[in-house]
């Protein structure tokens, strides 16, 4: 398989991308409108998802058994595709989270180093 | 879940309601809401379609990528023609032969007969390896005892074969081949009629009225497929009989009819002979299994019946005779003597597709080399390696698919010449069709082959500075890829090597069985079946006949000798058993056994006609005829082995057949020179047992039917004469099968021919790619090396030295070729004697002259780049680069 030329940059983002998604769903099931629109939300507006990119990660996430879907009809009375997260994807979500806090500890150490703390 | 194709747009348009909705909650109007829903999703179309391709298998969007590697690959192959047509006829030759041969192989050996429930027929057969009988048959004694005796066989079916002058169904009289069956026979054998109906269980017996079956072939061929023919009454010899119906085309086995008759329809069958001699032995068995019954419990029961039968009646089965039963399955049976000679080919057909594809790497892998520079810049633009396999892989399926598309083109008349060959060997190859089976193995084949081409040639790796292909876009040959190039030239030698030197085995025993000393004067001697109806046997009416006919054809102009005899060299071979000679002055020494001789019936002139030389003594006369005193005359092994002093003639001799009994005690009163005309294979063969022989005169037997007539000139000329002189005496008299003992020998010999024939032209294909192969890579090899070649002429090599030096590398890979053909040959040869029993080692004549072959040939292949080495231009070559 040809290796992108753009493939490492998209992976990052992807990754990222499926942590948040799973971390909204942690608190029920949503359909993909509602999901955009709670990471905005939660982002204080900074973090905006395409849809172009929410709807194949939503899949993807499927696909991989870490999500599950269902048609529902929303409280607006209208017809909407629920995603709900599994086990599996719990399980996901839990490691997603350890590698992102380690991520971001040592990313931290690089950029304030103890000694220029003082 | 994966989600339905409208799954994908309802989620899209929920989406966009959901925005709208909100943004109507906010307060915008309808209108507006749903355009700035829709602005702000972006792509649709896009959305959907990697929404899509998230469930797609990932082998699809590589089928897409191959797709677009095969046009490009054709477009580049377009550029080169030359090889890619080399490339395609290569593997054309390897996928037509293997296809053609497989799909013979098969149909005769593993397709299931026509015959219902085909696997639950077994054939029994009785056989005398002590007497060289291969097939004793059995008698009516011993067919009741084993069926009394074997519960695990069903039903019993017998068959015998009687000729017969049919008279009635079409203008003149003529020998038809019966098959005379009993009455469960066609049941056992689970055929059906096409017409009427077959015989059954009420055409047993004396009392039954006479009844025929026609053959399909018969029926259609002779009759036109006359539907009117049931209830037609014929004259089978004496008797008559009735046409009850006609056969469903079928496998004619063990023997080729015309027509099928009940028992009565032949006084023989019915004599007292037949029925109560154990030793009468002209059945053959068959058996249908008992429900639940398998072929092993089968054998078992009937070996065990069968040794209680030899304890039972010793006198039957003389322990000289070695007499024992064997148990087959009838498709087994019918396709045996086709085995071995199918899977040779199919092993010659599998080295010659061996040798296609190594040579198909050559090409490939030096074209690969001169597009190395193309790979470096994919790679370089970061083309993993999956990739460029692709590509690669991409121009092999083009290649192969393009050599198979031919190759399937070719199998047809490829598949008709081995049928007509296989033929030869079992029936059912006359019955195989080329069907889309061809086309599989073809397709299989080809895939196979584009497979291991693409992982031929070596990549260039990603980590490794690709700066030098790169920057010349120039071609460099390095020792790895060298290496490879000779391993597959070497292959191709090794397996030419094995093929040619199993043609030349087979051409060699070709030449030796055409040039051996027959001890008969074959040219001007013309042969002749006049058979007695199968019931005039012994008549004294038979040796006036003959008397009279050879009267009347000795004195046709253009005749030099008639006689009469019993045996047509060669072609009557194994119709009839050894019987055991005991003389008044010979005893055996302990532990050996009188000897067996072949005994043959002539009428006086009998030797003077063959050419065959008398010795001692005095030839068969007029006077030897019923009543005298009965007389023999023997073959020089027999009197050199019952009487060393050189005293035979005057001597008694008796002859006695554990099959049928003790003949009369008769006086030699000649010794004639040898004449070996059985054992085709032990012509020249100087291991062979000597062809003992007795002759006894046909006018104290009153048996012969072989006419013998010894011409002036062109002895074909002579046949209407002869035919018609017969006729004179007897119009119902059957004259058939005319020929030289020349031609009787070339046609019994054709097997051989065809075997070195079609091995001839494996190993003729396969010396021509391996030939191609070498001077391919001696090619390359010289024109990647014209630098080195420079340097070495410019510090003072001669041009000769690189003459020498460039035939000497092609001489290696021939020499090197050689040896691993031979070492392998070796081993198969091993793997083959443990599952195929005939197998012969080639000489070292044929293998040293294979050897001789391969090297010349390696050698002439080597000659023109090995000329193009020495004529380099120095300064040229330094340039170059």
């Amino acid at each position: 398989m040809a290796k992108r030329p753009d493939e490492s940059r998209l992976e990052l983002l992807q990754g990222t991308l499926d942590m948040l998604i799973l971390r909204t769903l942690q608190w029920g099931p949503q359909h993909g409108h509602g999901i955009g629109q709670a990471i905005r939300a939660q982002s204080d507006g900074l973090l905006k998802v395409e849809t172009g990119s929410l709807y194949p990660a939503l899949h993807r996430l499927e696909k991989r058994g870490w999500l599950k879907s269902e048609w529902d009809v929303s409280e607006a009375n209208q017809r909407a595709k629920y995603y709900r997260l599994t086990a599996a994807g719990k399980a996901q979500l839990s490691r997603e989270q350890d590698r992102w806090s380690q991520l971001v500890n040592a990313i931290g150490r690089v950029m304030n180093p103890a000694g220029s703390k003082g | 879940m994966k989600p339905g194709d409208d799954e994908f747009d309802d989620e899209i348009r929920s989406h966009l309601a959901l925005s709208a909705r909100e943004r109507i909650e906010r307060g915008e109007d309808p209108a507006s809401a749903r355009l700035a829903a829709r602005k702000e999703f972006g792509n649709v179309t896009l959305t959907r379609e990697s929404m899509r391709s998230v469930w797609r298998p990932r082998w699809l969007d590589e089928a897409a990528a191959l797709g677009r590697d095969i046009r490009f690959a054709l477009r580049s192959l377009l550029r080169a023609r030359g090889l890619a047509a080399a490339v395609v006829v290569t593997l054309a030759l390897g996928i037509g032969a293997n296809a053609a041969i497989f799909s013979v192989v098969r149909g005769v050996l593993l397709r299931p007969l026509v015959n219902r429930d085909e696997d639950r027929i077994v054939y029994i057969r009785q056989s005398a390896p002590g007497l060289s009988a291969e097939n004793t048959t059995f008698s009516v004694p011993e067919i009741i005892d084993l069926k009394s005796r074997v519960t695990a066989i069903g039903a019993f079916g017998e068959f015998s074969t009687a000729d017969f002058t049919l008279i009635g169904l079409s203008g003149e009289p003529r020998t038809v081949k019966a098959g005379v069956v009993g009455g469960s026979f066609f049941d056992v054998m689970g055929l059906r009629p096409v017409l009427g109906r077959l015989l059954n269980a009420q055409d047993d017996g004396p009392a039954a009225a006479g009844a025929a079956v026609l053959t399909h072939k018969f029926w259609s061929t002779s009759l036109r497929s006359d539907p009117n023919v049931v209830g037609r009454p014929i004259r089978l010899g004496p008797r008559t009989a009735t046409v009850v119906g006609v056969l469903e085309p079928s496998i004619p086995y063990p023997a080729e009819t015309e027509i099928f008759a009940n028992v009565v329809t032949s006084p023989h069958h019915l004599g007292a002979a037949m029925v109560t001699s154990r030793t009468h032995r002209m059945t053959e068995l068959f058996g249908r299994l008992a429900p639940g019954a398998t072929l092993d419990a089968a054998r078992a029961e009937l070996l065990a019946a069968h040794s209680a039968l030899m304890r039972e009646h010793p006198e039957a089965y003389a322990p000289a005779a070695g007499v024992r039963l064997s148990v087959s399955r009838l498709r087994d049976q019918i396709a045996s003597p086709a085995r071995t000679i199918l899977l040779m080919l199919l092993a010659a057909a599998a080295v010659v597709f061996v040798i296609a594809c190594s040579n198909v790497a050559n090409l490939i892998l030096a074209r690969s080399v001169r597009r190395e520079g193309e790979l470096a810049v994919r790679a370089a633009l970061g083309a993993g390696h999956g990739a460029l396999r692709r590509t690669l892989l991409a121009e092999s399926l083009v290649l192969c698919g393009a050599g198979a598309l031919l190759g399937v083109a070719m199998a047809r008349p490829l598949a008709a010449m081995v049928v007509r060959y296989a033929a030869r060997f079992s029936v059912r190859a006359l019955e195989v069709t080329v069907d889309a089976s061809v086309l599989w193995v073809g397709a299989g084949l080809a895939i196979a082959a584009a497979v291991l081409l693409a992982f031929v040639p070596r990549l260039p790796s990603p980590h490794a500075p690709a700066g030098l292909g790169l920057a010349g876009g120039s071609m460099r040959i390095t020792p790895g890829t060298n290496r490879r190039l000779r391993l597959f030239a070497t292959t191709q030698i090794a397996c030419s090597f094995v093929l040619l030197a199993g043609a030349s085995t087979l051409l060699t025993t070709l030449l030796s069985l055409q040039t051996a000393r027959t001890g008969y004067d074959m040219r001007n001697v013309l042969v002749f079946d006049i058979p007695s109806s199968a019931t005039g046997v012994g008549g004294t009416k038979t040796i006036d006949f003959y008397h009279d006919a050879t009267d009347r054809i000795g004195r046709l102009p253009g005749v030099e000798g008639v006689a009469i005899g019993s045996f047509v060299p060669w072609r009557d071979a194994g119709s009839m058993p050894r019987l055991q000679i005991t003389t008044s002055g010979h005893t055996p020494a302990a532990g050996e056994d009188n000897p067996h001789a072949r005994l043959r019936l002539a009428t006086p002139r009998f030797f003077a006609v063959l050419g065959i030389p008398l010795l001692s003594g005095r030839d068969f006369t007029d006077g030897d005829r019923r009543g005298s005193e009965p007389v023999s005359i023997v073959s020089q092994s027999v009197a050199a082995r019952l009487f060393p002093n050189g005293d035979a003639v005057d001597r008694q001799l008796s002859l006695t057949d554990p099959v049928s009994g003790t003949l009369d005690p008769s006086r030699i009163v000649g010794v004639v020179a040898d004449a070996d005309d059985e054992h085709i294979e032990n012509i020249g063969n100087t291991a062979g047992e000597p062809a003992l022989t007795v002759y006894v005169a046909v006018g104290q037997i009153g048996y012969g039917g072989r006419l013998f007539v010894r011409a002036a000139g062109d002895p074909y000329a002579l046949v209407p004469a002869v035919t018609r002189a017969i006729r004179e005496i007897s119009a119902d008299q059957p004259v058939e099968r005319a020929a030289t003992l020349e031609d009787v020998r070339a046609d019994v010999l054709s097997p051989e021919r065809l075997n070195a024939f079609v091995f001839s032209g494996f190993a003729g294909i396969a010396l021509l790619i391996a030939v191609v192969g070498v001077a391919g890579v001696l090619a390359f090899s010289v024109s990647a090396r014209t630098r080195e070649f420079g340097v070495r002429l410019a510090v003072g090599a001669s041009p000769r030295d690189l003459l020498a030096r460039v035939l000497s590398e092609g001489a290696a890979i021939a020499g090197v070729g050689i040896l691993a053909g031979a070492l392998g040959g070796l081993a198969l040869g091993q793997v083959a004697k443990a599952s195929v029993e005939s197998t012969r080692a080639p000489g070292a004549l044929p293998a040293l002259g294979a050897a001789a072959v391969l090297v010349g040939a390696a050698l002439v292949a080597s000659l023109i780049p090995a000329a193009r080495a020495a004529r380099v231009d120095v300064v040229q070559a330094l340039r170059s680069e």
